[in-house]
């Protein structure tokens, strides 16, 4: 692959309309190349941010540039289902692919004075994007702006496909094909010949983040229809009801957000229904919302539906995990979310329906009903409303935001896939390392006794027990580092071959605990994360496991609240 | 009269019919995908063994998914194209 301080090949390619597009038709200036696949889902999330680059440049968009290594049908289905306007050029026989040699798509170089290649990247990565405006913009005197906001739901980085000049002529991996192959290069993509193979057409690709979508449709009720009854046997919420989204209603909702209604936040798994802010709005009047608690609803969804959440496994699993959203910093306060006394019951509006909102956004616009592809063997109570806020006044350390490198005045949504509460009661222990034996007691159950590395858990602490850590001289990232040490699951408990948990043993880490040989429970400190919430009477603390963790499962993700 | 939003999802899909059945197993080339739960490899070792003496099947791909937690990735997928059917194992 071509790199930075290299000379860009010249090349001249047909434009999709057949006239000719030549490399000295970008002199004078930048030029960002993007090699394309169009059934490849990250050069279809990288195509929104090269048009935002595009309009940014005004007369200058042409000088973004897409080099298709598709066919002229599919590339223009492409451009139209997009809206492109920069030059989208056919390399149907992948010369040009070759002569820059990107080992996957999509794949920027961006070309400068001289025709050097000044930067040169794979994969979809917004802080590459960024640069890449930046300098554009920069070197033709226009003021610089950001065209991939890190905020706005589409994850940091995600790998591309294979470049179409580096594919095998079939792409079966190790398996001997030779005898489905003649030996003869027919030059057919995998996609092509799967559609032969099966003599039916491809499912369209996901389109992973469209700008817009349209508009929702409205229902007129009879005189005589009772709209409580109409939305449960509607389907908007079979199981609880709601209050029915008038237009009228929904319209004072959307009046209060800085985004037109068709605005797509996100797509949501399982189903990847669009989450418009219309439809969020009409599902958060049906939650019992106010419209104010749009503020926080909107990156709870955008949360919601960043890959790394992976709500997709969330919703399917027969786990009874679902989000759990932790609210921190001054929004929760102003907009009325409770962190003290009962937190996480029915204790006030903004928790009960921002909670729920997210709940019917899920299967609404998610589509995973229980029993159907939600297949949670017992699901779980947080699935009506799981909607804390951090318990700042009470709480001796820094707010999880800033924990997590926001500022004081920020505010932050995190959501962590989680299962049941399981209280912790501590009322005799005096000091703070008695408090968090007991705690650690409890978290070496998470997921189940023998399973260790694989969960997450958070620690809900209340003001009490904070207060005695804290006085002990315990920091928060100190509870932390204790906690982890001293959760274990002792050897004598894998004295029973085939119970869950003891096929990976040999993975586990083998520590002594107080003496006693155990495996650690966590691979990992960060794995445990700690809040301070709950009511200042009663020494009742909680610690709650999560589903799968990381890559692999689900990672808790955060995002700071603003429209 | 009252006139409601429509919370709903509203996008439209293609319906996709199921793949045509197998007339029979004997002479097939099968897959056989282990989603990465623990113990798949075992299950799937004795299915590939019985269909290979019992059922006459000629050939035997076998794939393993990342994740069980996640859909298999595209190219998975197509690197399994050619074949007859699919038999997925979810193990434990």
């Amino acid at each position: 692959m071509l790199i930075a301080g290299d000379q860009a090949p010249d090349f001249s390619l047909p434009r999709l309309d057949g006239t000719d597009w030549g490399l000295e038709a970008a002199a004078g200036g930048p030029l960002l190349l993007v090699f394309i696949e169009t059934d490849c889902p990250t050069c279809r999330l990288t195509i929104p941010y090269l048009k935002r680059l595009a309009e940014a440049l005004g007369p200058d968009g042409h000088r973004v540039v897409a080099v298709s290594q598709d066919g002229g049908q599919e590339t223009r289905e492409l451009v139209e289902a997009y809206d492109v306007s920069f030059p989208v050029l056919l390399d149907t026989d992948l010369d040009v692919s070759r002569s820059y040699d990107p080992p996957s798509v999509p794949a920027l170089f961006l070309v400068g004075e001289g025709g050097r290649i000044e930067l040169s990247e794979v994969g979809f990565h917004k802080g590459d994007l960024n640069s890449a405006a930046e300098k554009m913009l920069s070197s033709l005197g226009l003021p610089v702006r950001t065209v991939a906001d890190p905020d706005d739901g589409a994850p940091a980085m995600k790998p591309g496909c294979t470049s179409r000049h580096l594919e095998p002529v079939m792409a079966v991996g190790s398996v001997d094909v030779s005898d489905e192959v003649s030996g003869e290069v027919s030059g057919e993509v995998p996609g092509e010949m799967s559609d032969e193979a099966s003599g039916e057409p491809l499912p369209e690709p996901i389109d992973l983040l469209p700008e817009r979508a349209p508009r929702a449709s409205r229902l007129t009720l009879a005189d005589d229809e009772d709209p409580y009854e109409y939305c449960m046997s509607a389907g908007f919420s079979p199981f609880l009801p709601v209050v029915p989204p008038t237009a009228e209603r929904v319209d004072t909702f959307l009046a209060g957000v800085p985004h037109p209604p068709d605005r797509v936040v996100g797509l949501v798994p399982p189903c990847y229904g669009p989450a418009t802010i219309e439809k969020i709005a009409a599902n958060a009047v049906m939650a019992g919302c106010k419209p104010e608690y749009m503020e926080v609803l909107i990156p709870v969804i955008r949360a919601a539906c960043d890959e790394r959440f992976n709500l997709h496994g969330v919703q399917a699993t027969t786990h009874s995990a679902t989000p759990l959203i932790i609210l921190s910093g001054p929004a929760a306060a102003r907009l009325g979310f409770a962190s003290g006394a009962g937190v996480f019951g029915n204790v006030a509006r903004a928790n009960s329906s921002v909670g729920r909102a997210l709940q019917l956004v899920m299967t609404n616009l998610g589509g995973a009903l229980p029993g159907e592809i939600d297949m949670s063997a017992l699901g779980n109570p947080g699935r009506f409303s799981y909607c804390v806020a951090e318990n700042h006044e009470e709480s001796p350390w820094e707010p999880l935001h800033v924990e997590l490198g926001f500022g004081e005045d920020e505010s932050t949504v995190t959501l962590f896939a989680a299962g049941g509460l399981t209280e912790v009661s501590e009322h005799t222990a005096r000091t703070g390392a008695g408090v968090l034996r007991t705690i650690a007691a409890t978290l070496s159950m998470v997921w189940s006794w023998r399973q260790c590395g694989r969960v997450d858990a958070v620690v809900v602490l209340c003001p009490e027990h904070a207060a005695t850590l804290s006085s002990d001289g315990f920091t928060k990232s100190d509870a932390r580092d204790f906690l982890f040490e001293h959760t274990g699951v002792p050897l004598r408990a894998f004295d029973h071959e085939g119970t869950e948990g003891t096929q990976a043993r040999d993975s586990y880490e083998e520590v002594l605990i107080d003496g006693e040989p155990h495996y650690r429970k966590f691979a990992d400190p960060s794995q445990i994360r700690i809040i301070v919430a709950g009511g200042t009477a009663g020494k009742f603390s909680a610690v709650m496991g999560g589903w799968l963790a990381g890559a692999e499962g689900s990672q808790t993700v955060t995002y700071p609240v603003k429209w | 009269m009252s006139t409601l939003v429509n919370p709903l999802d509203e996008s439209s899909r293609d319906r996709l019919s199921p793949a045509p059945r197998l007339d029979g197993l004997e002479g097939k080339t099968l897959a056989l995908l282990d989603i990465s739960k623990p113990r798949g490899k075992e299950f799937l070792d004795r299915l590939e063994q019985l269909l290979k003496e019992r059922y006459g099947v000629s050939r035997i791909v076998r794939e393993v998914k990342p994740t069980y937690t996640k859909p298999a990735p595209g190219a998975l997928l197509e690197r399994l194209g050619f074949v007859d059917g699919v038999i997925e194992a979810l193990a434990d």
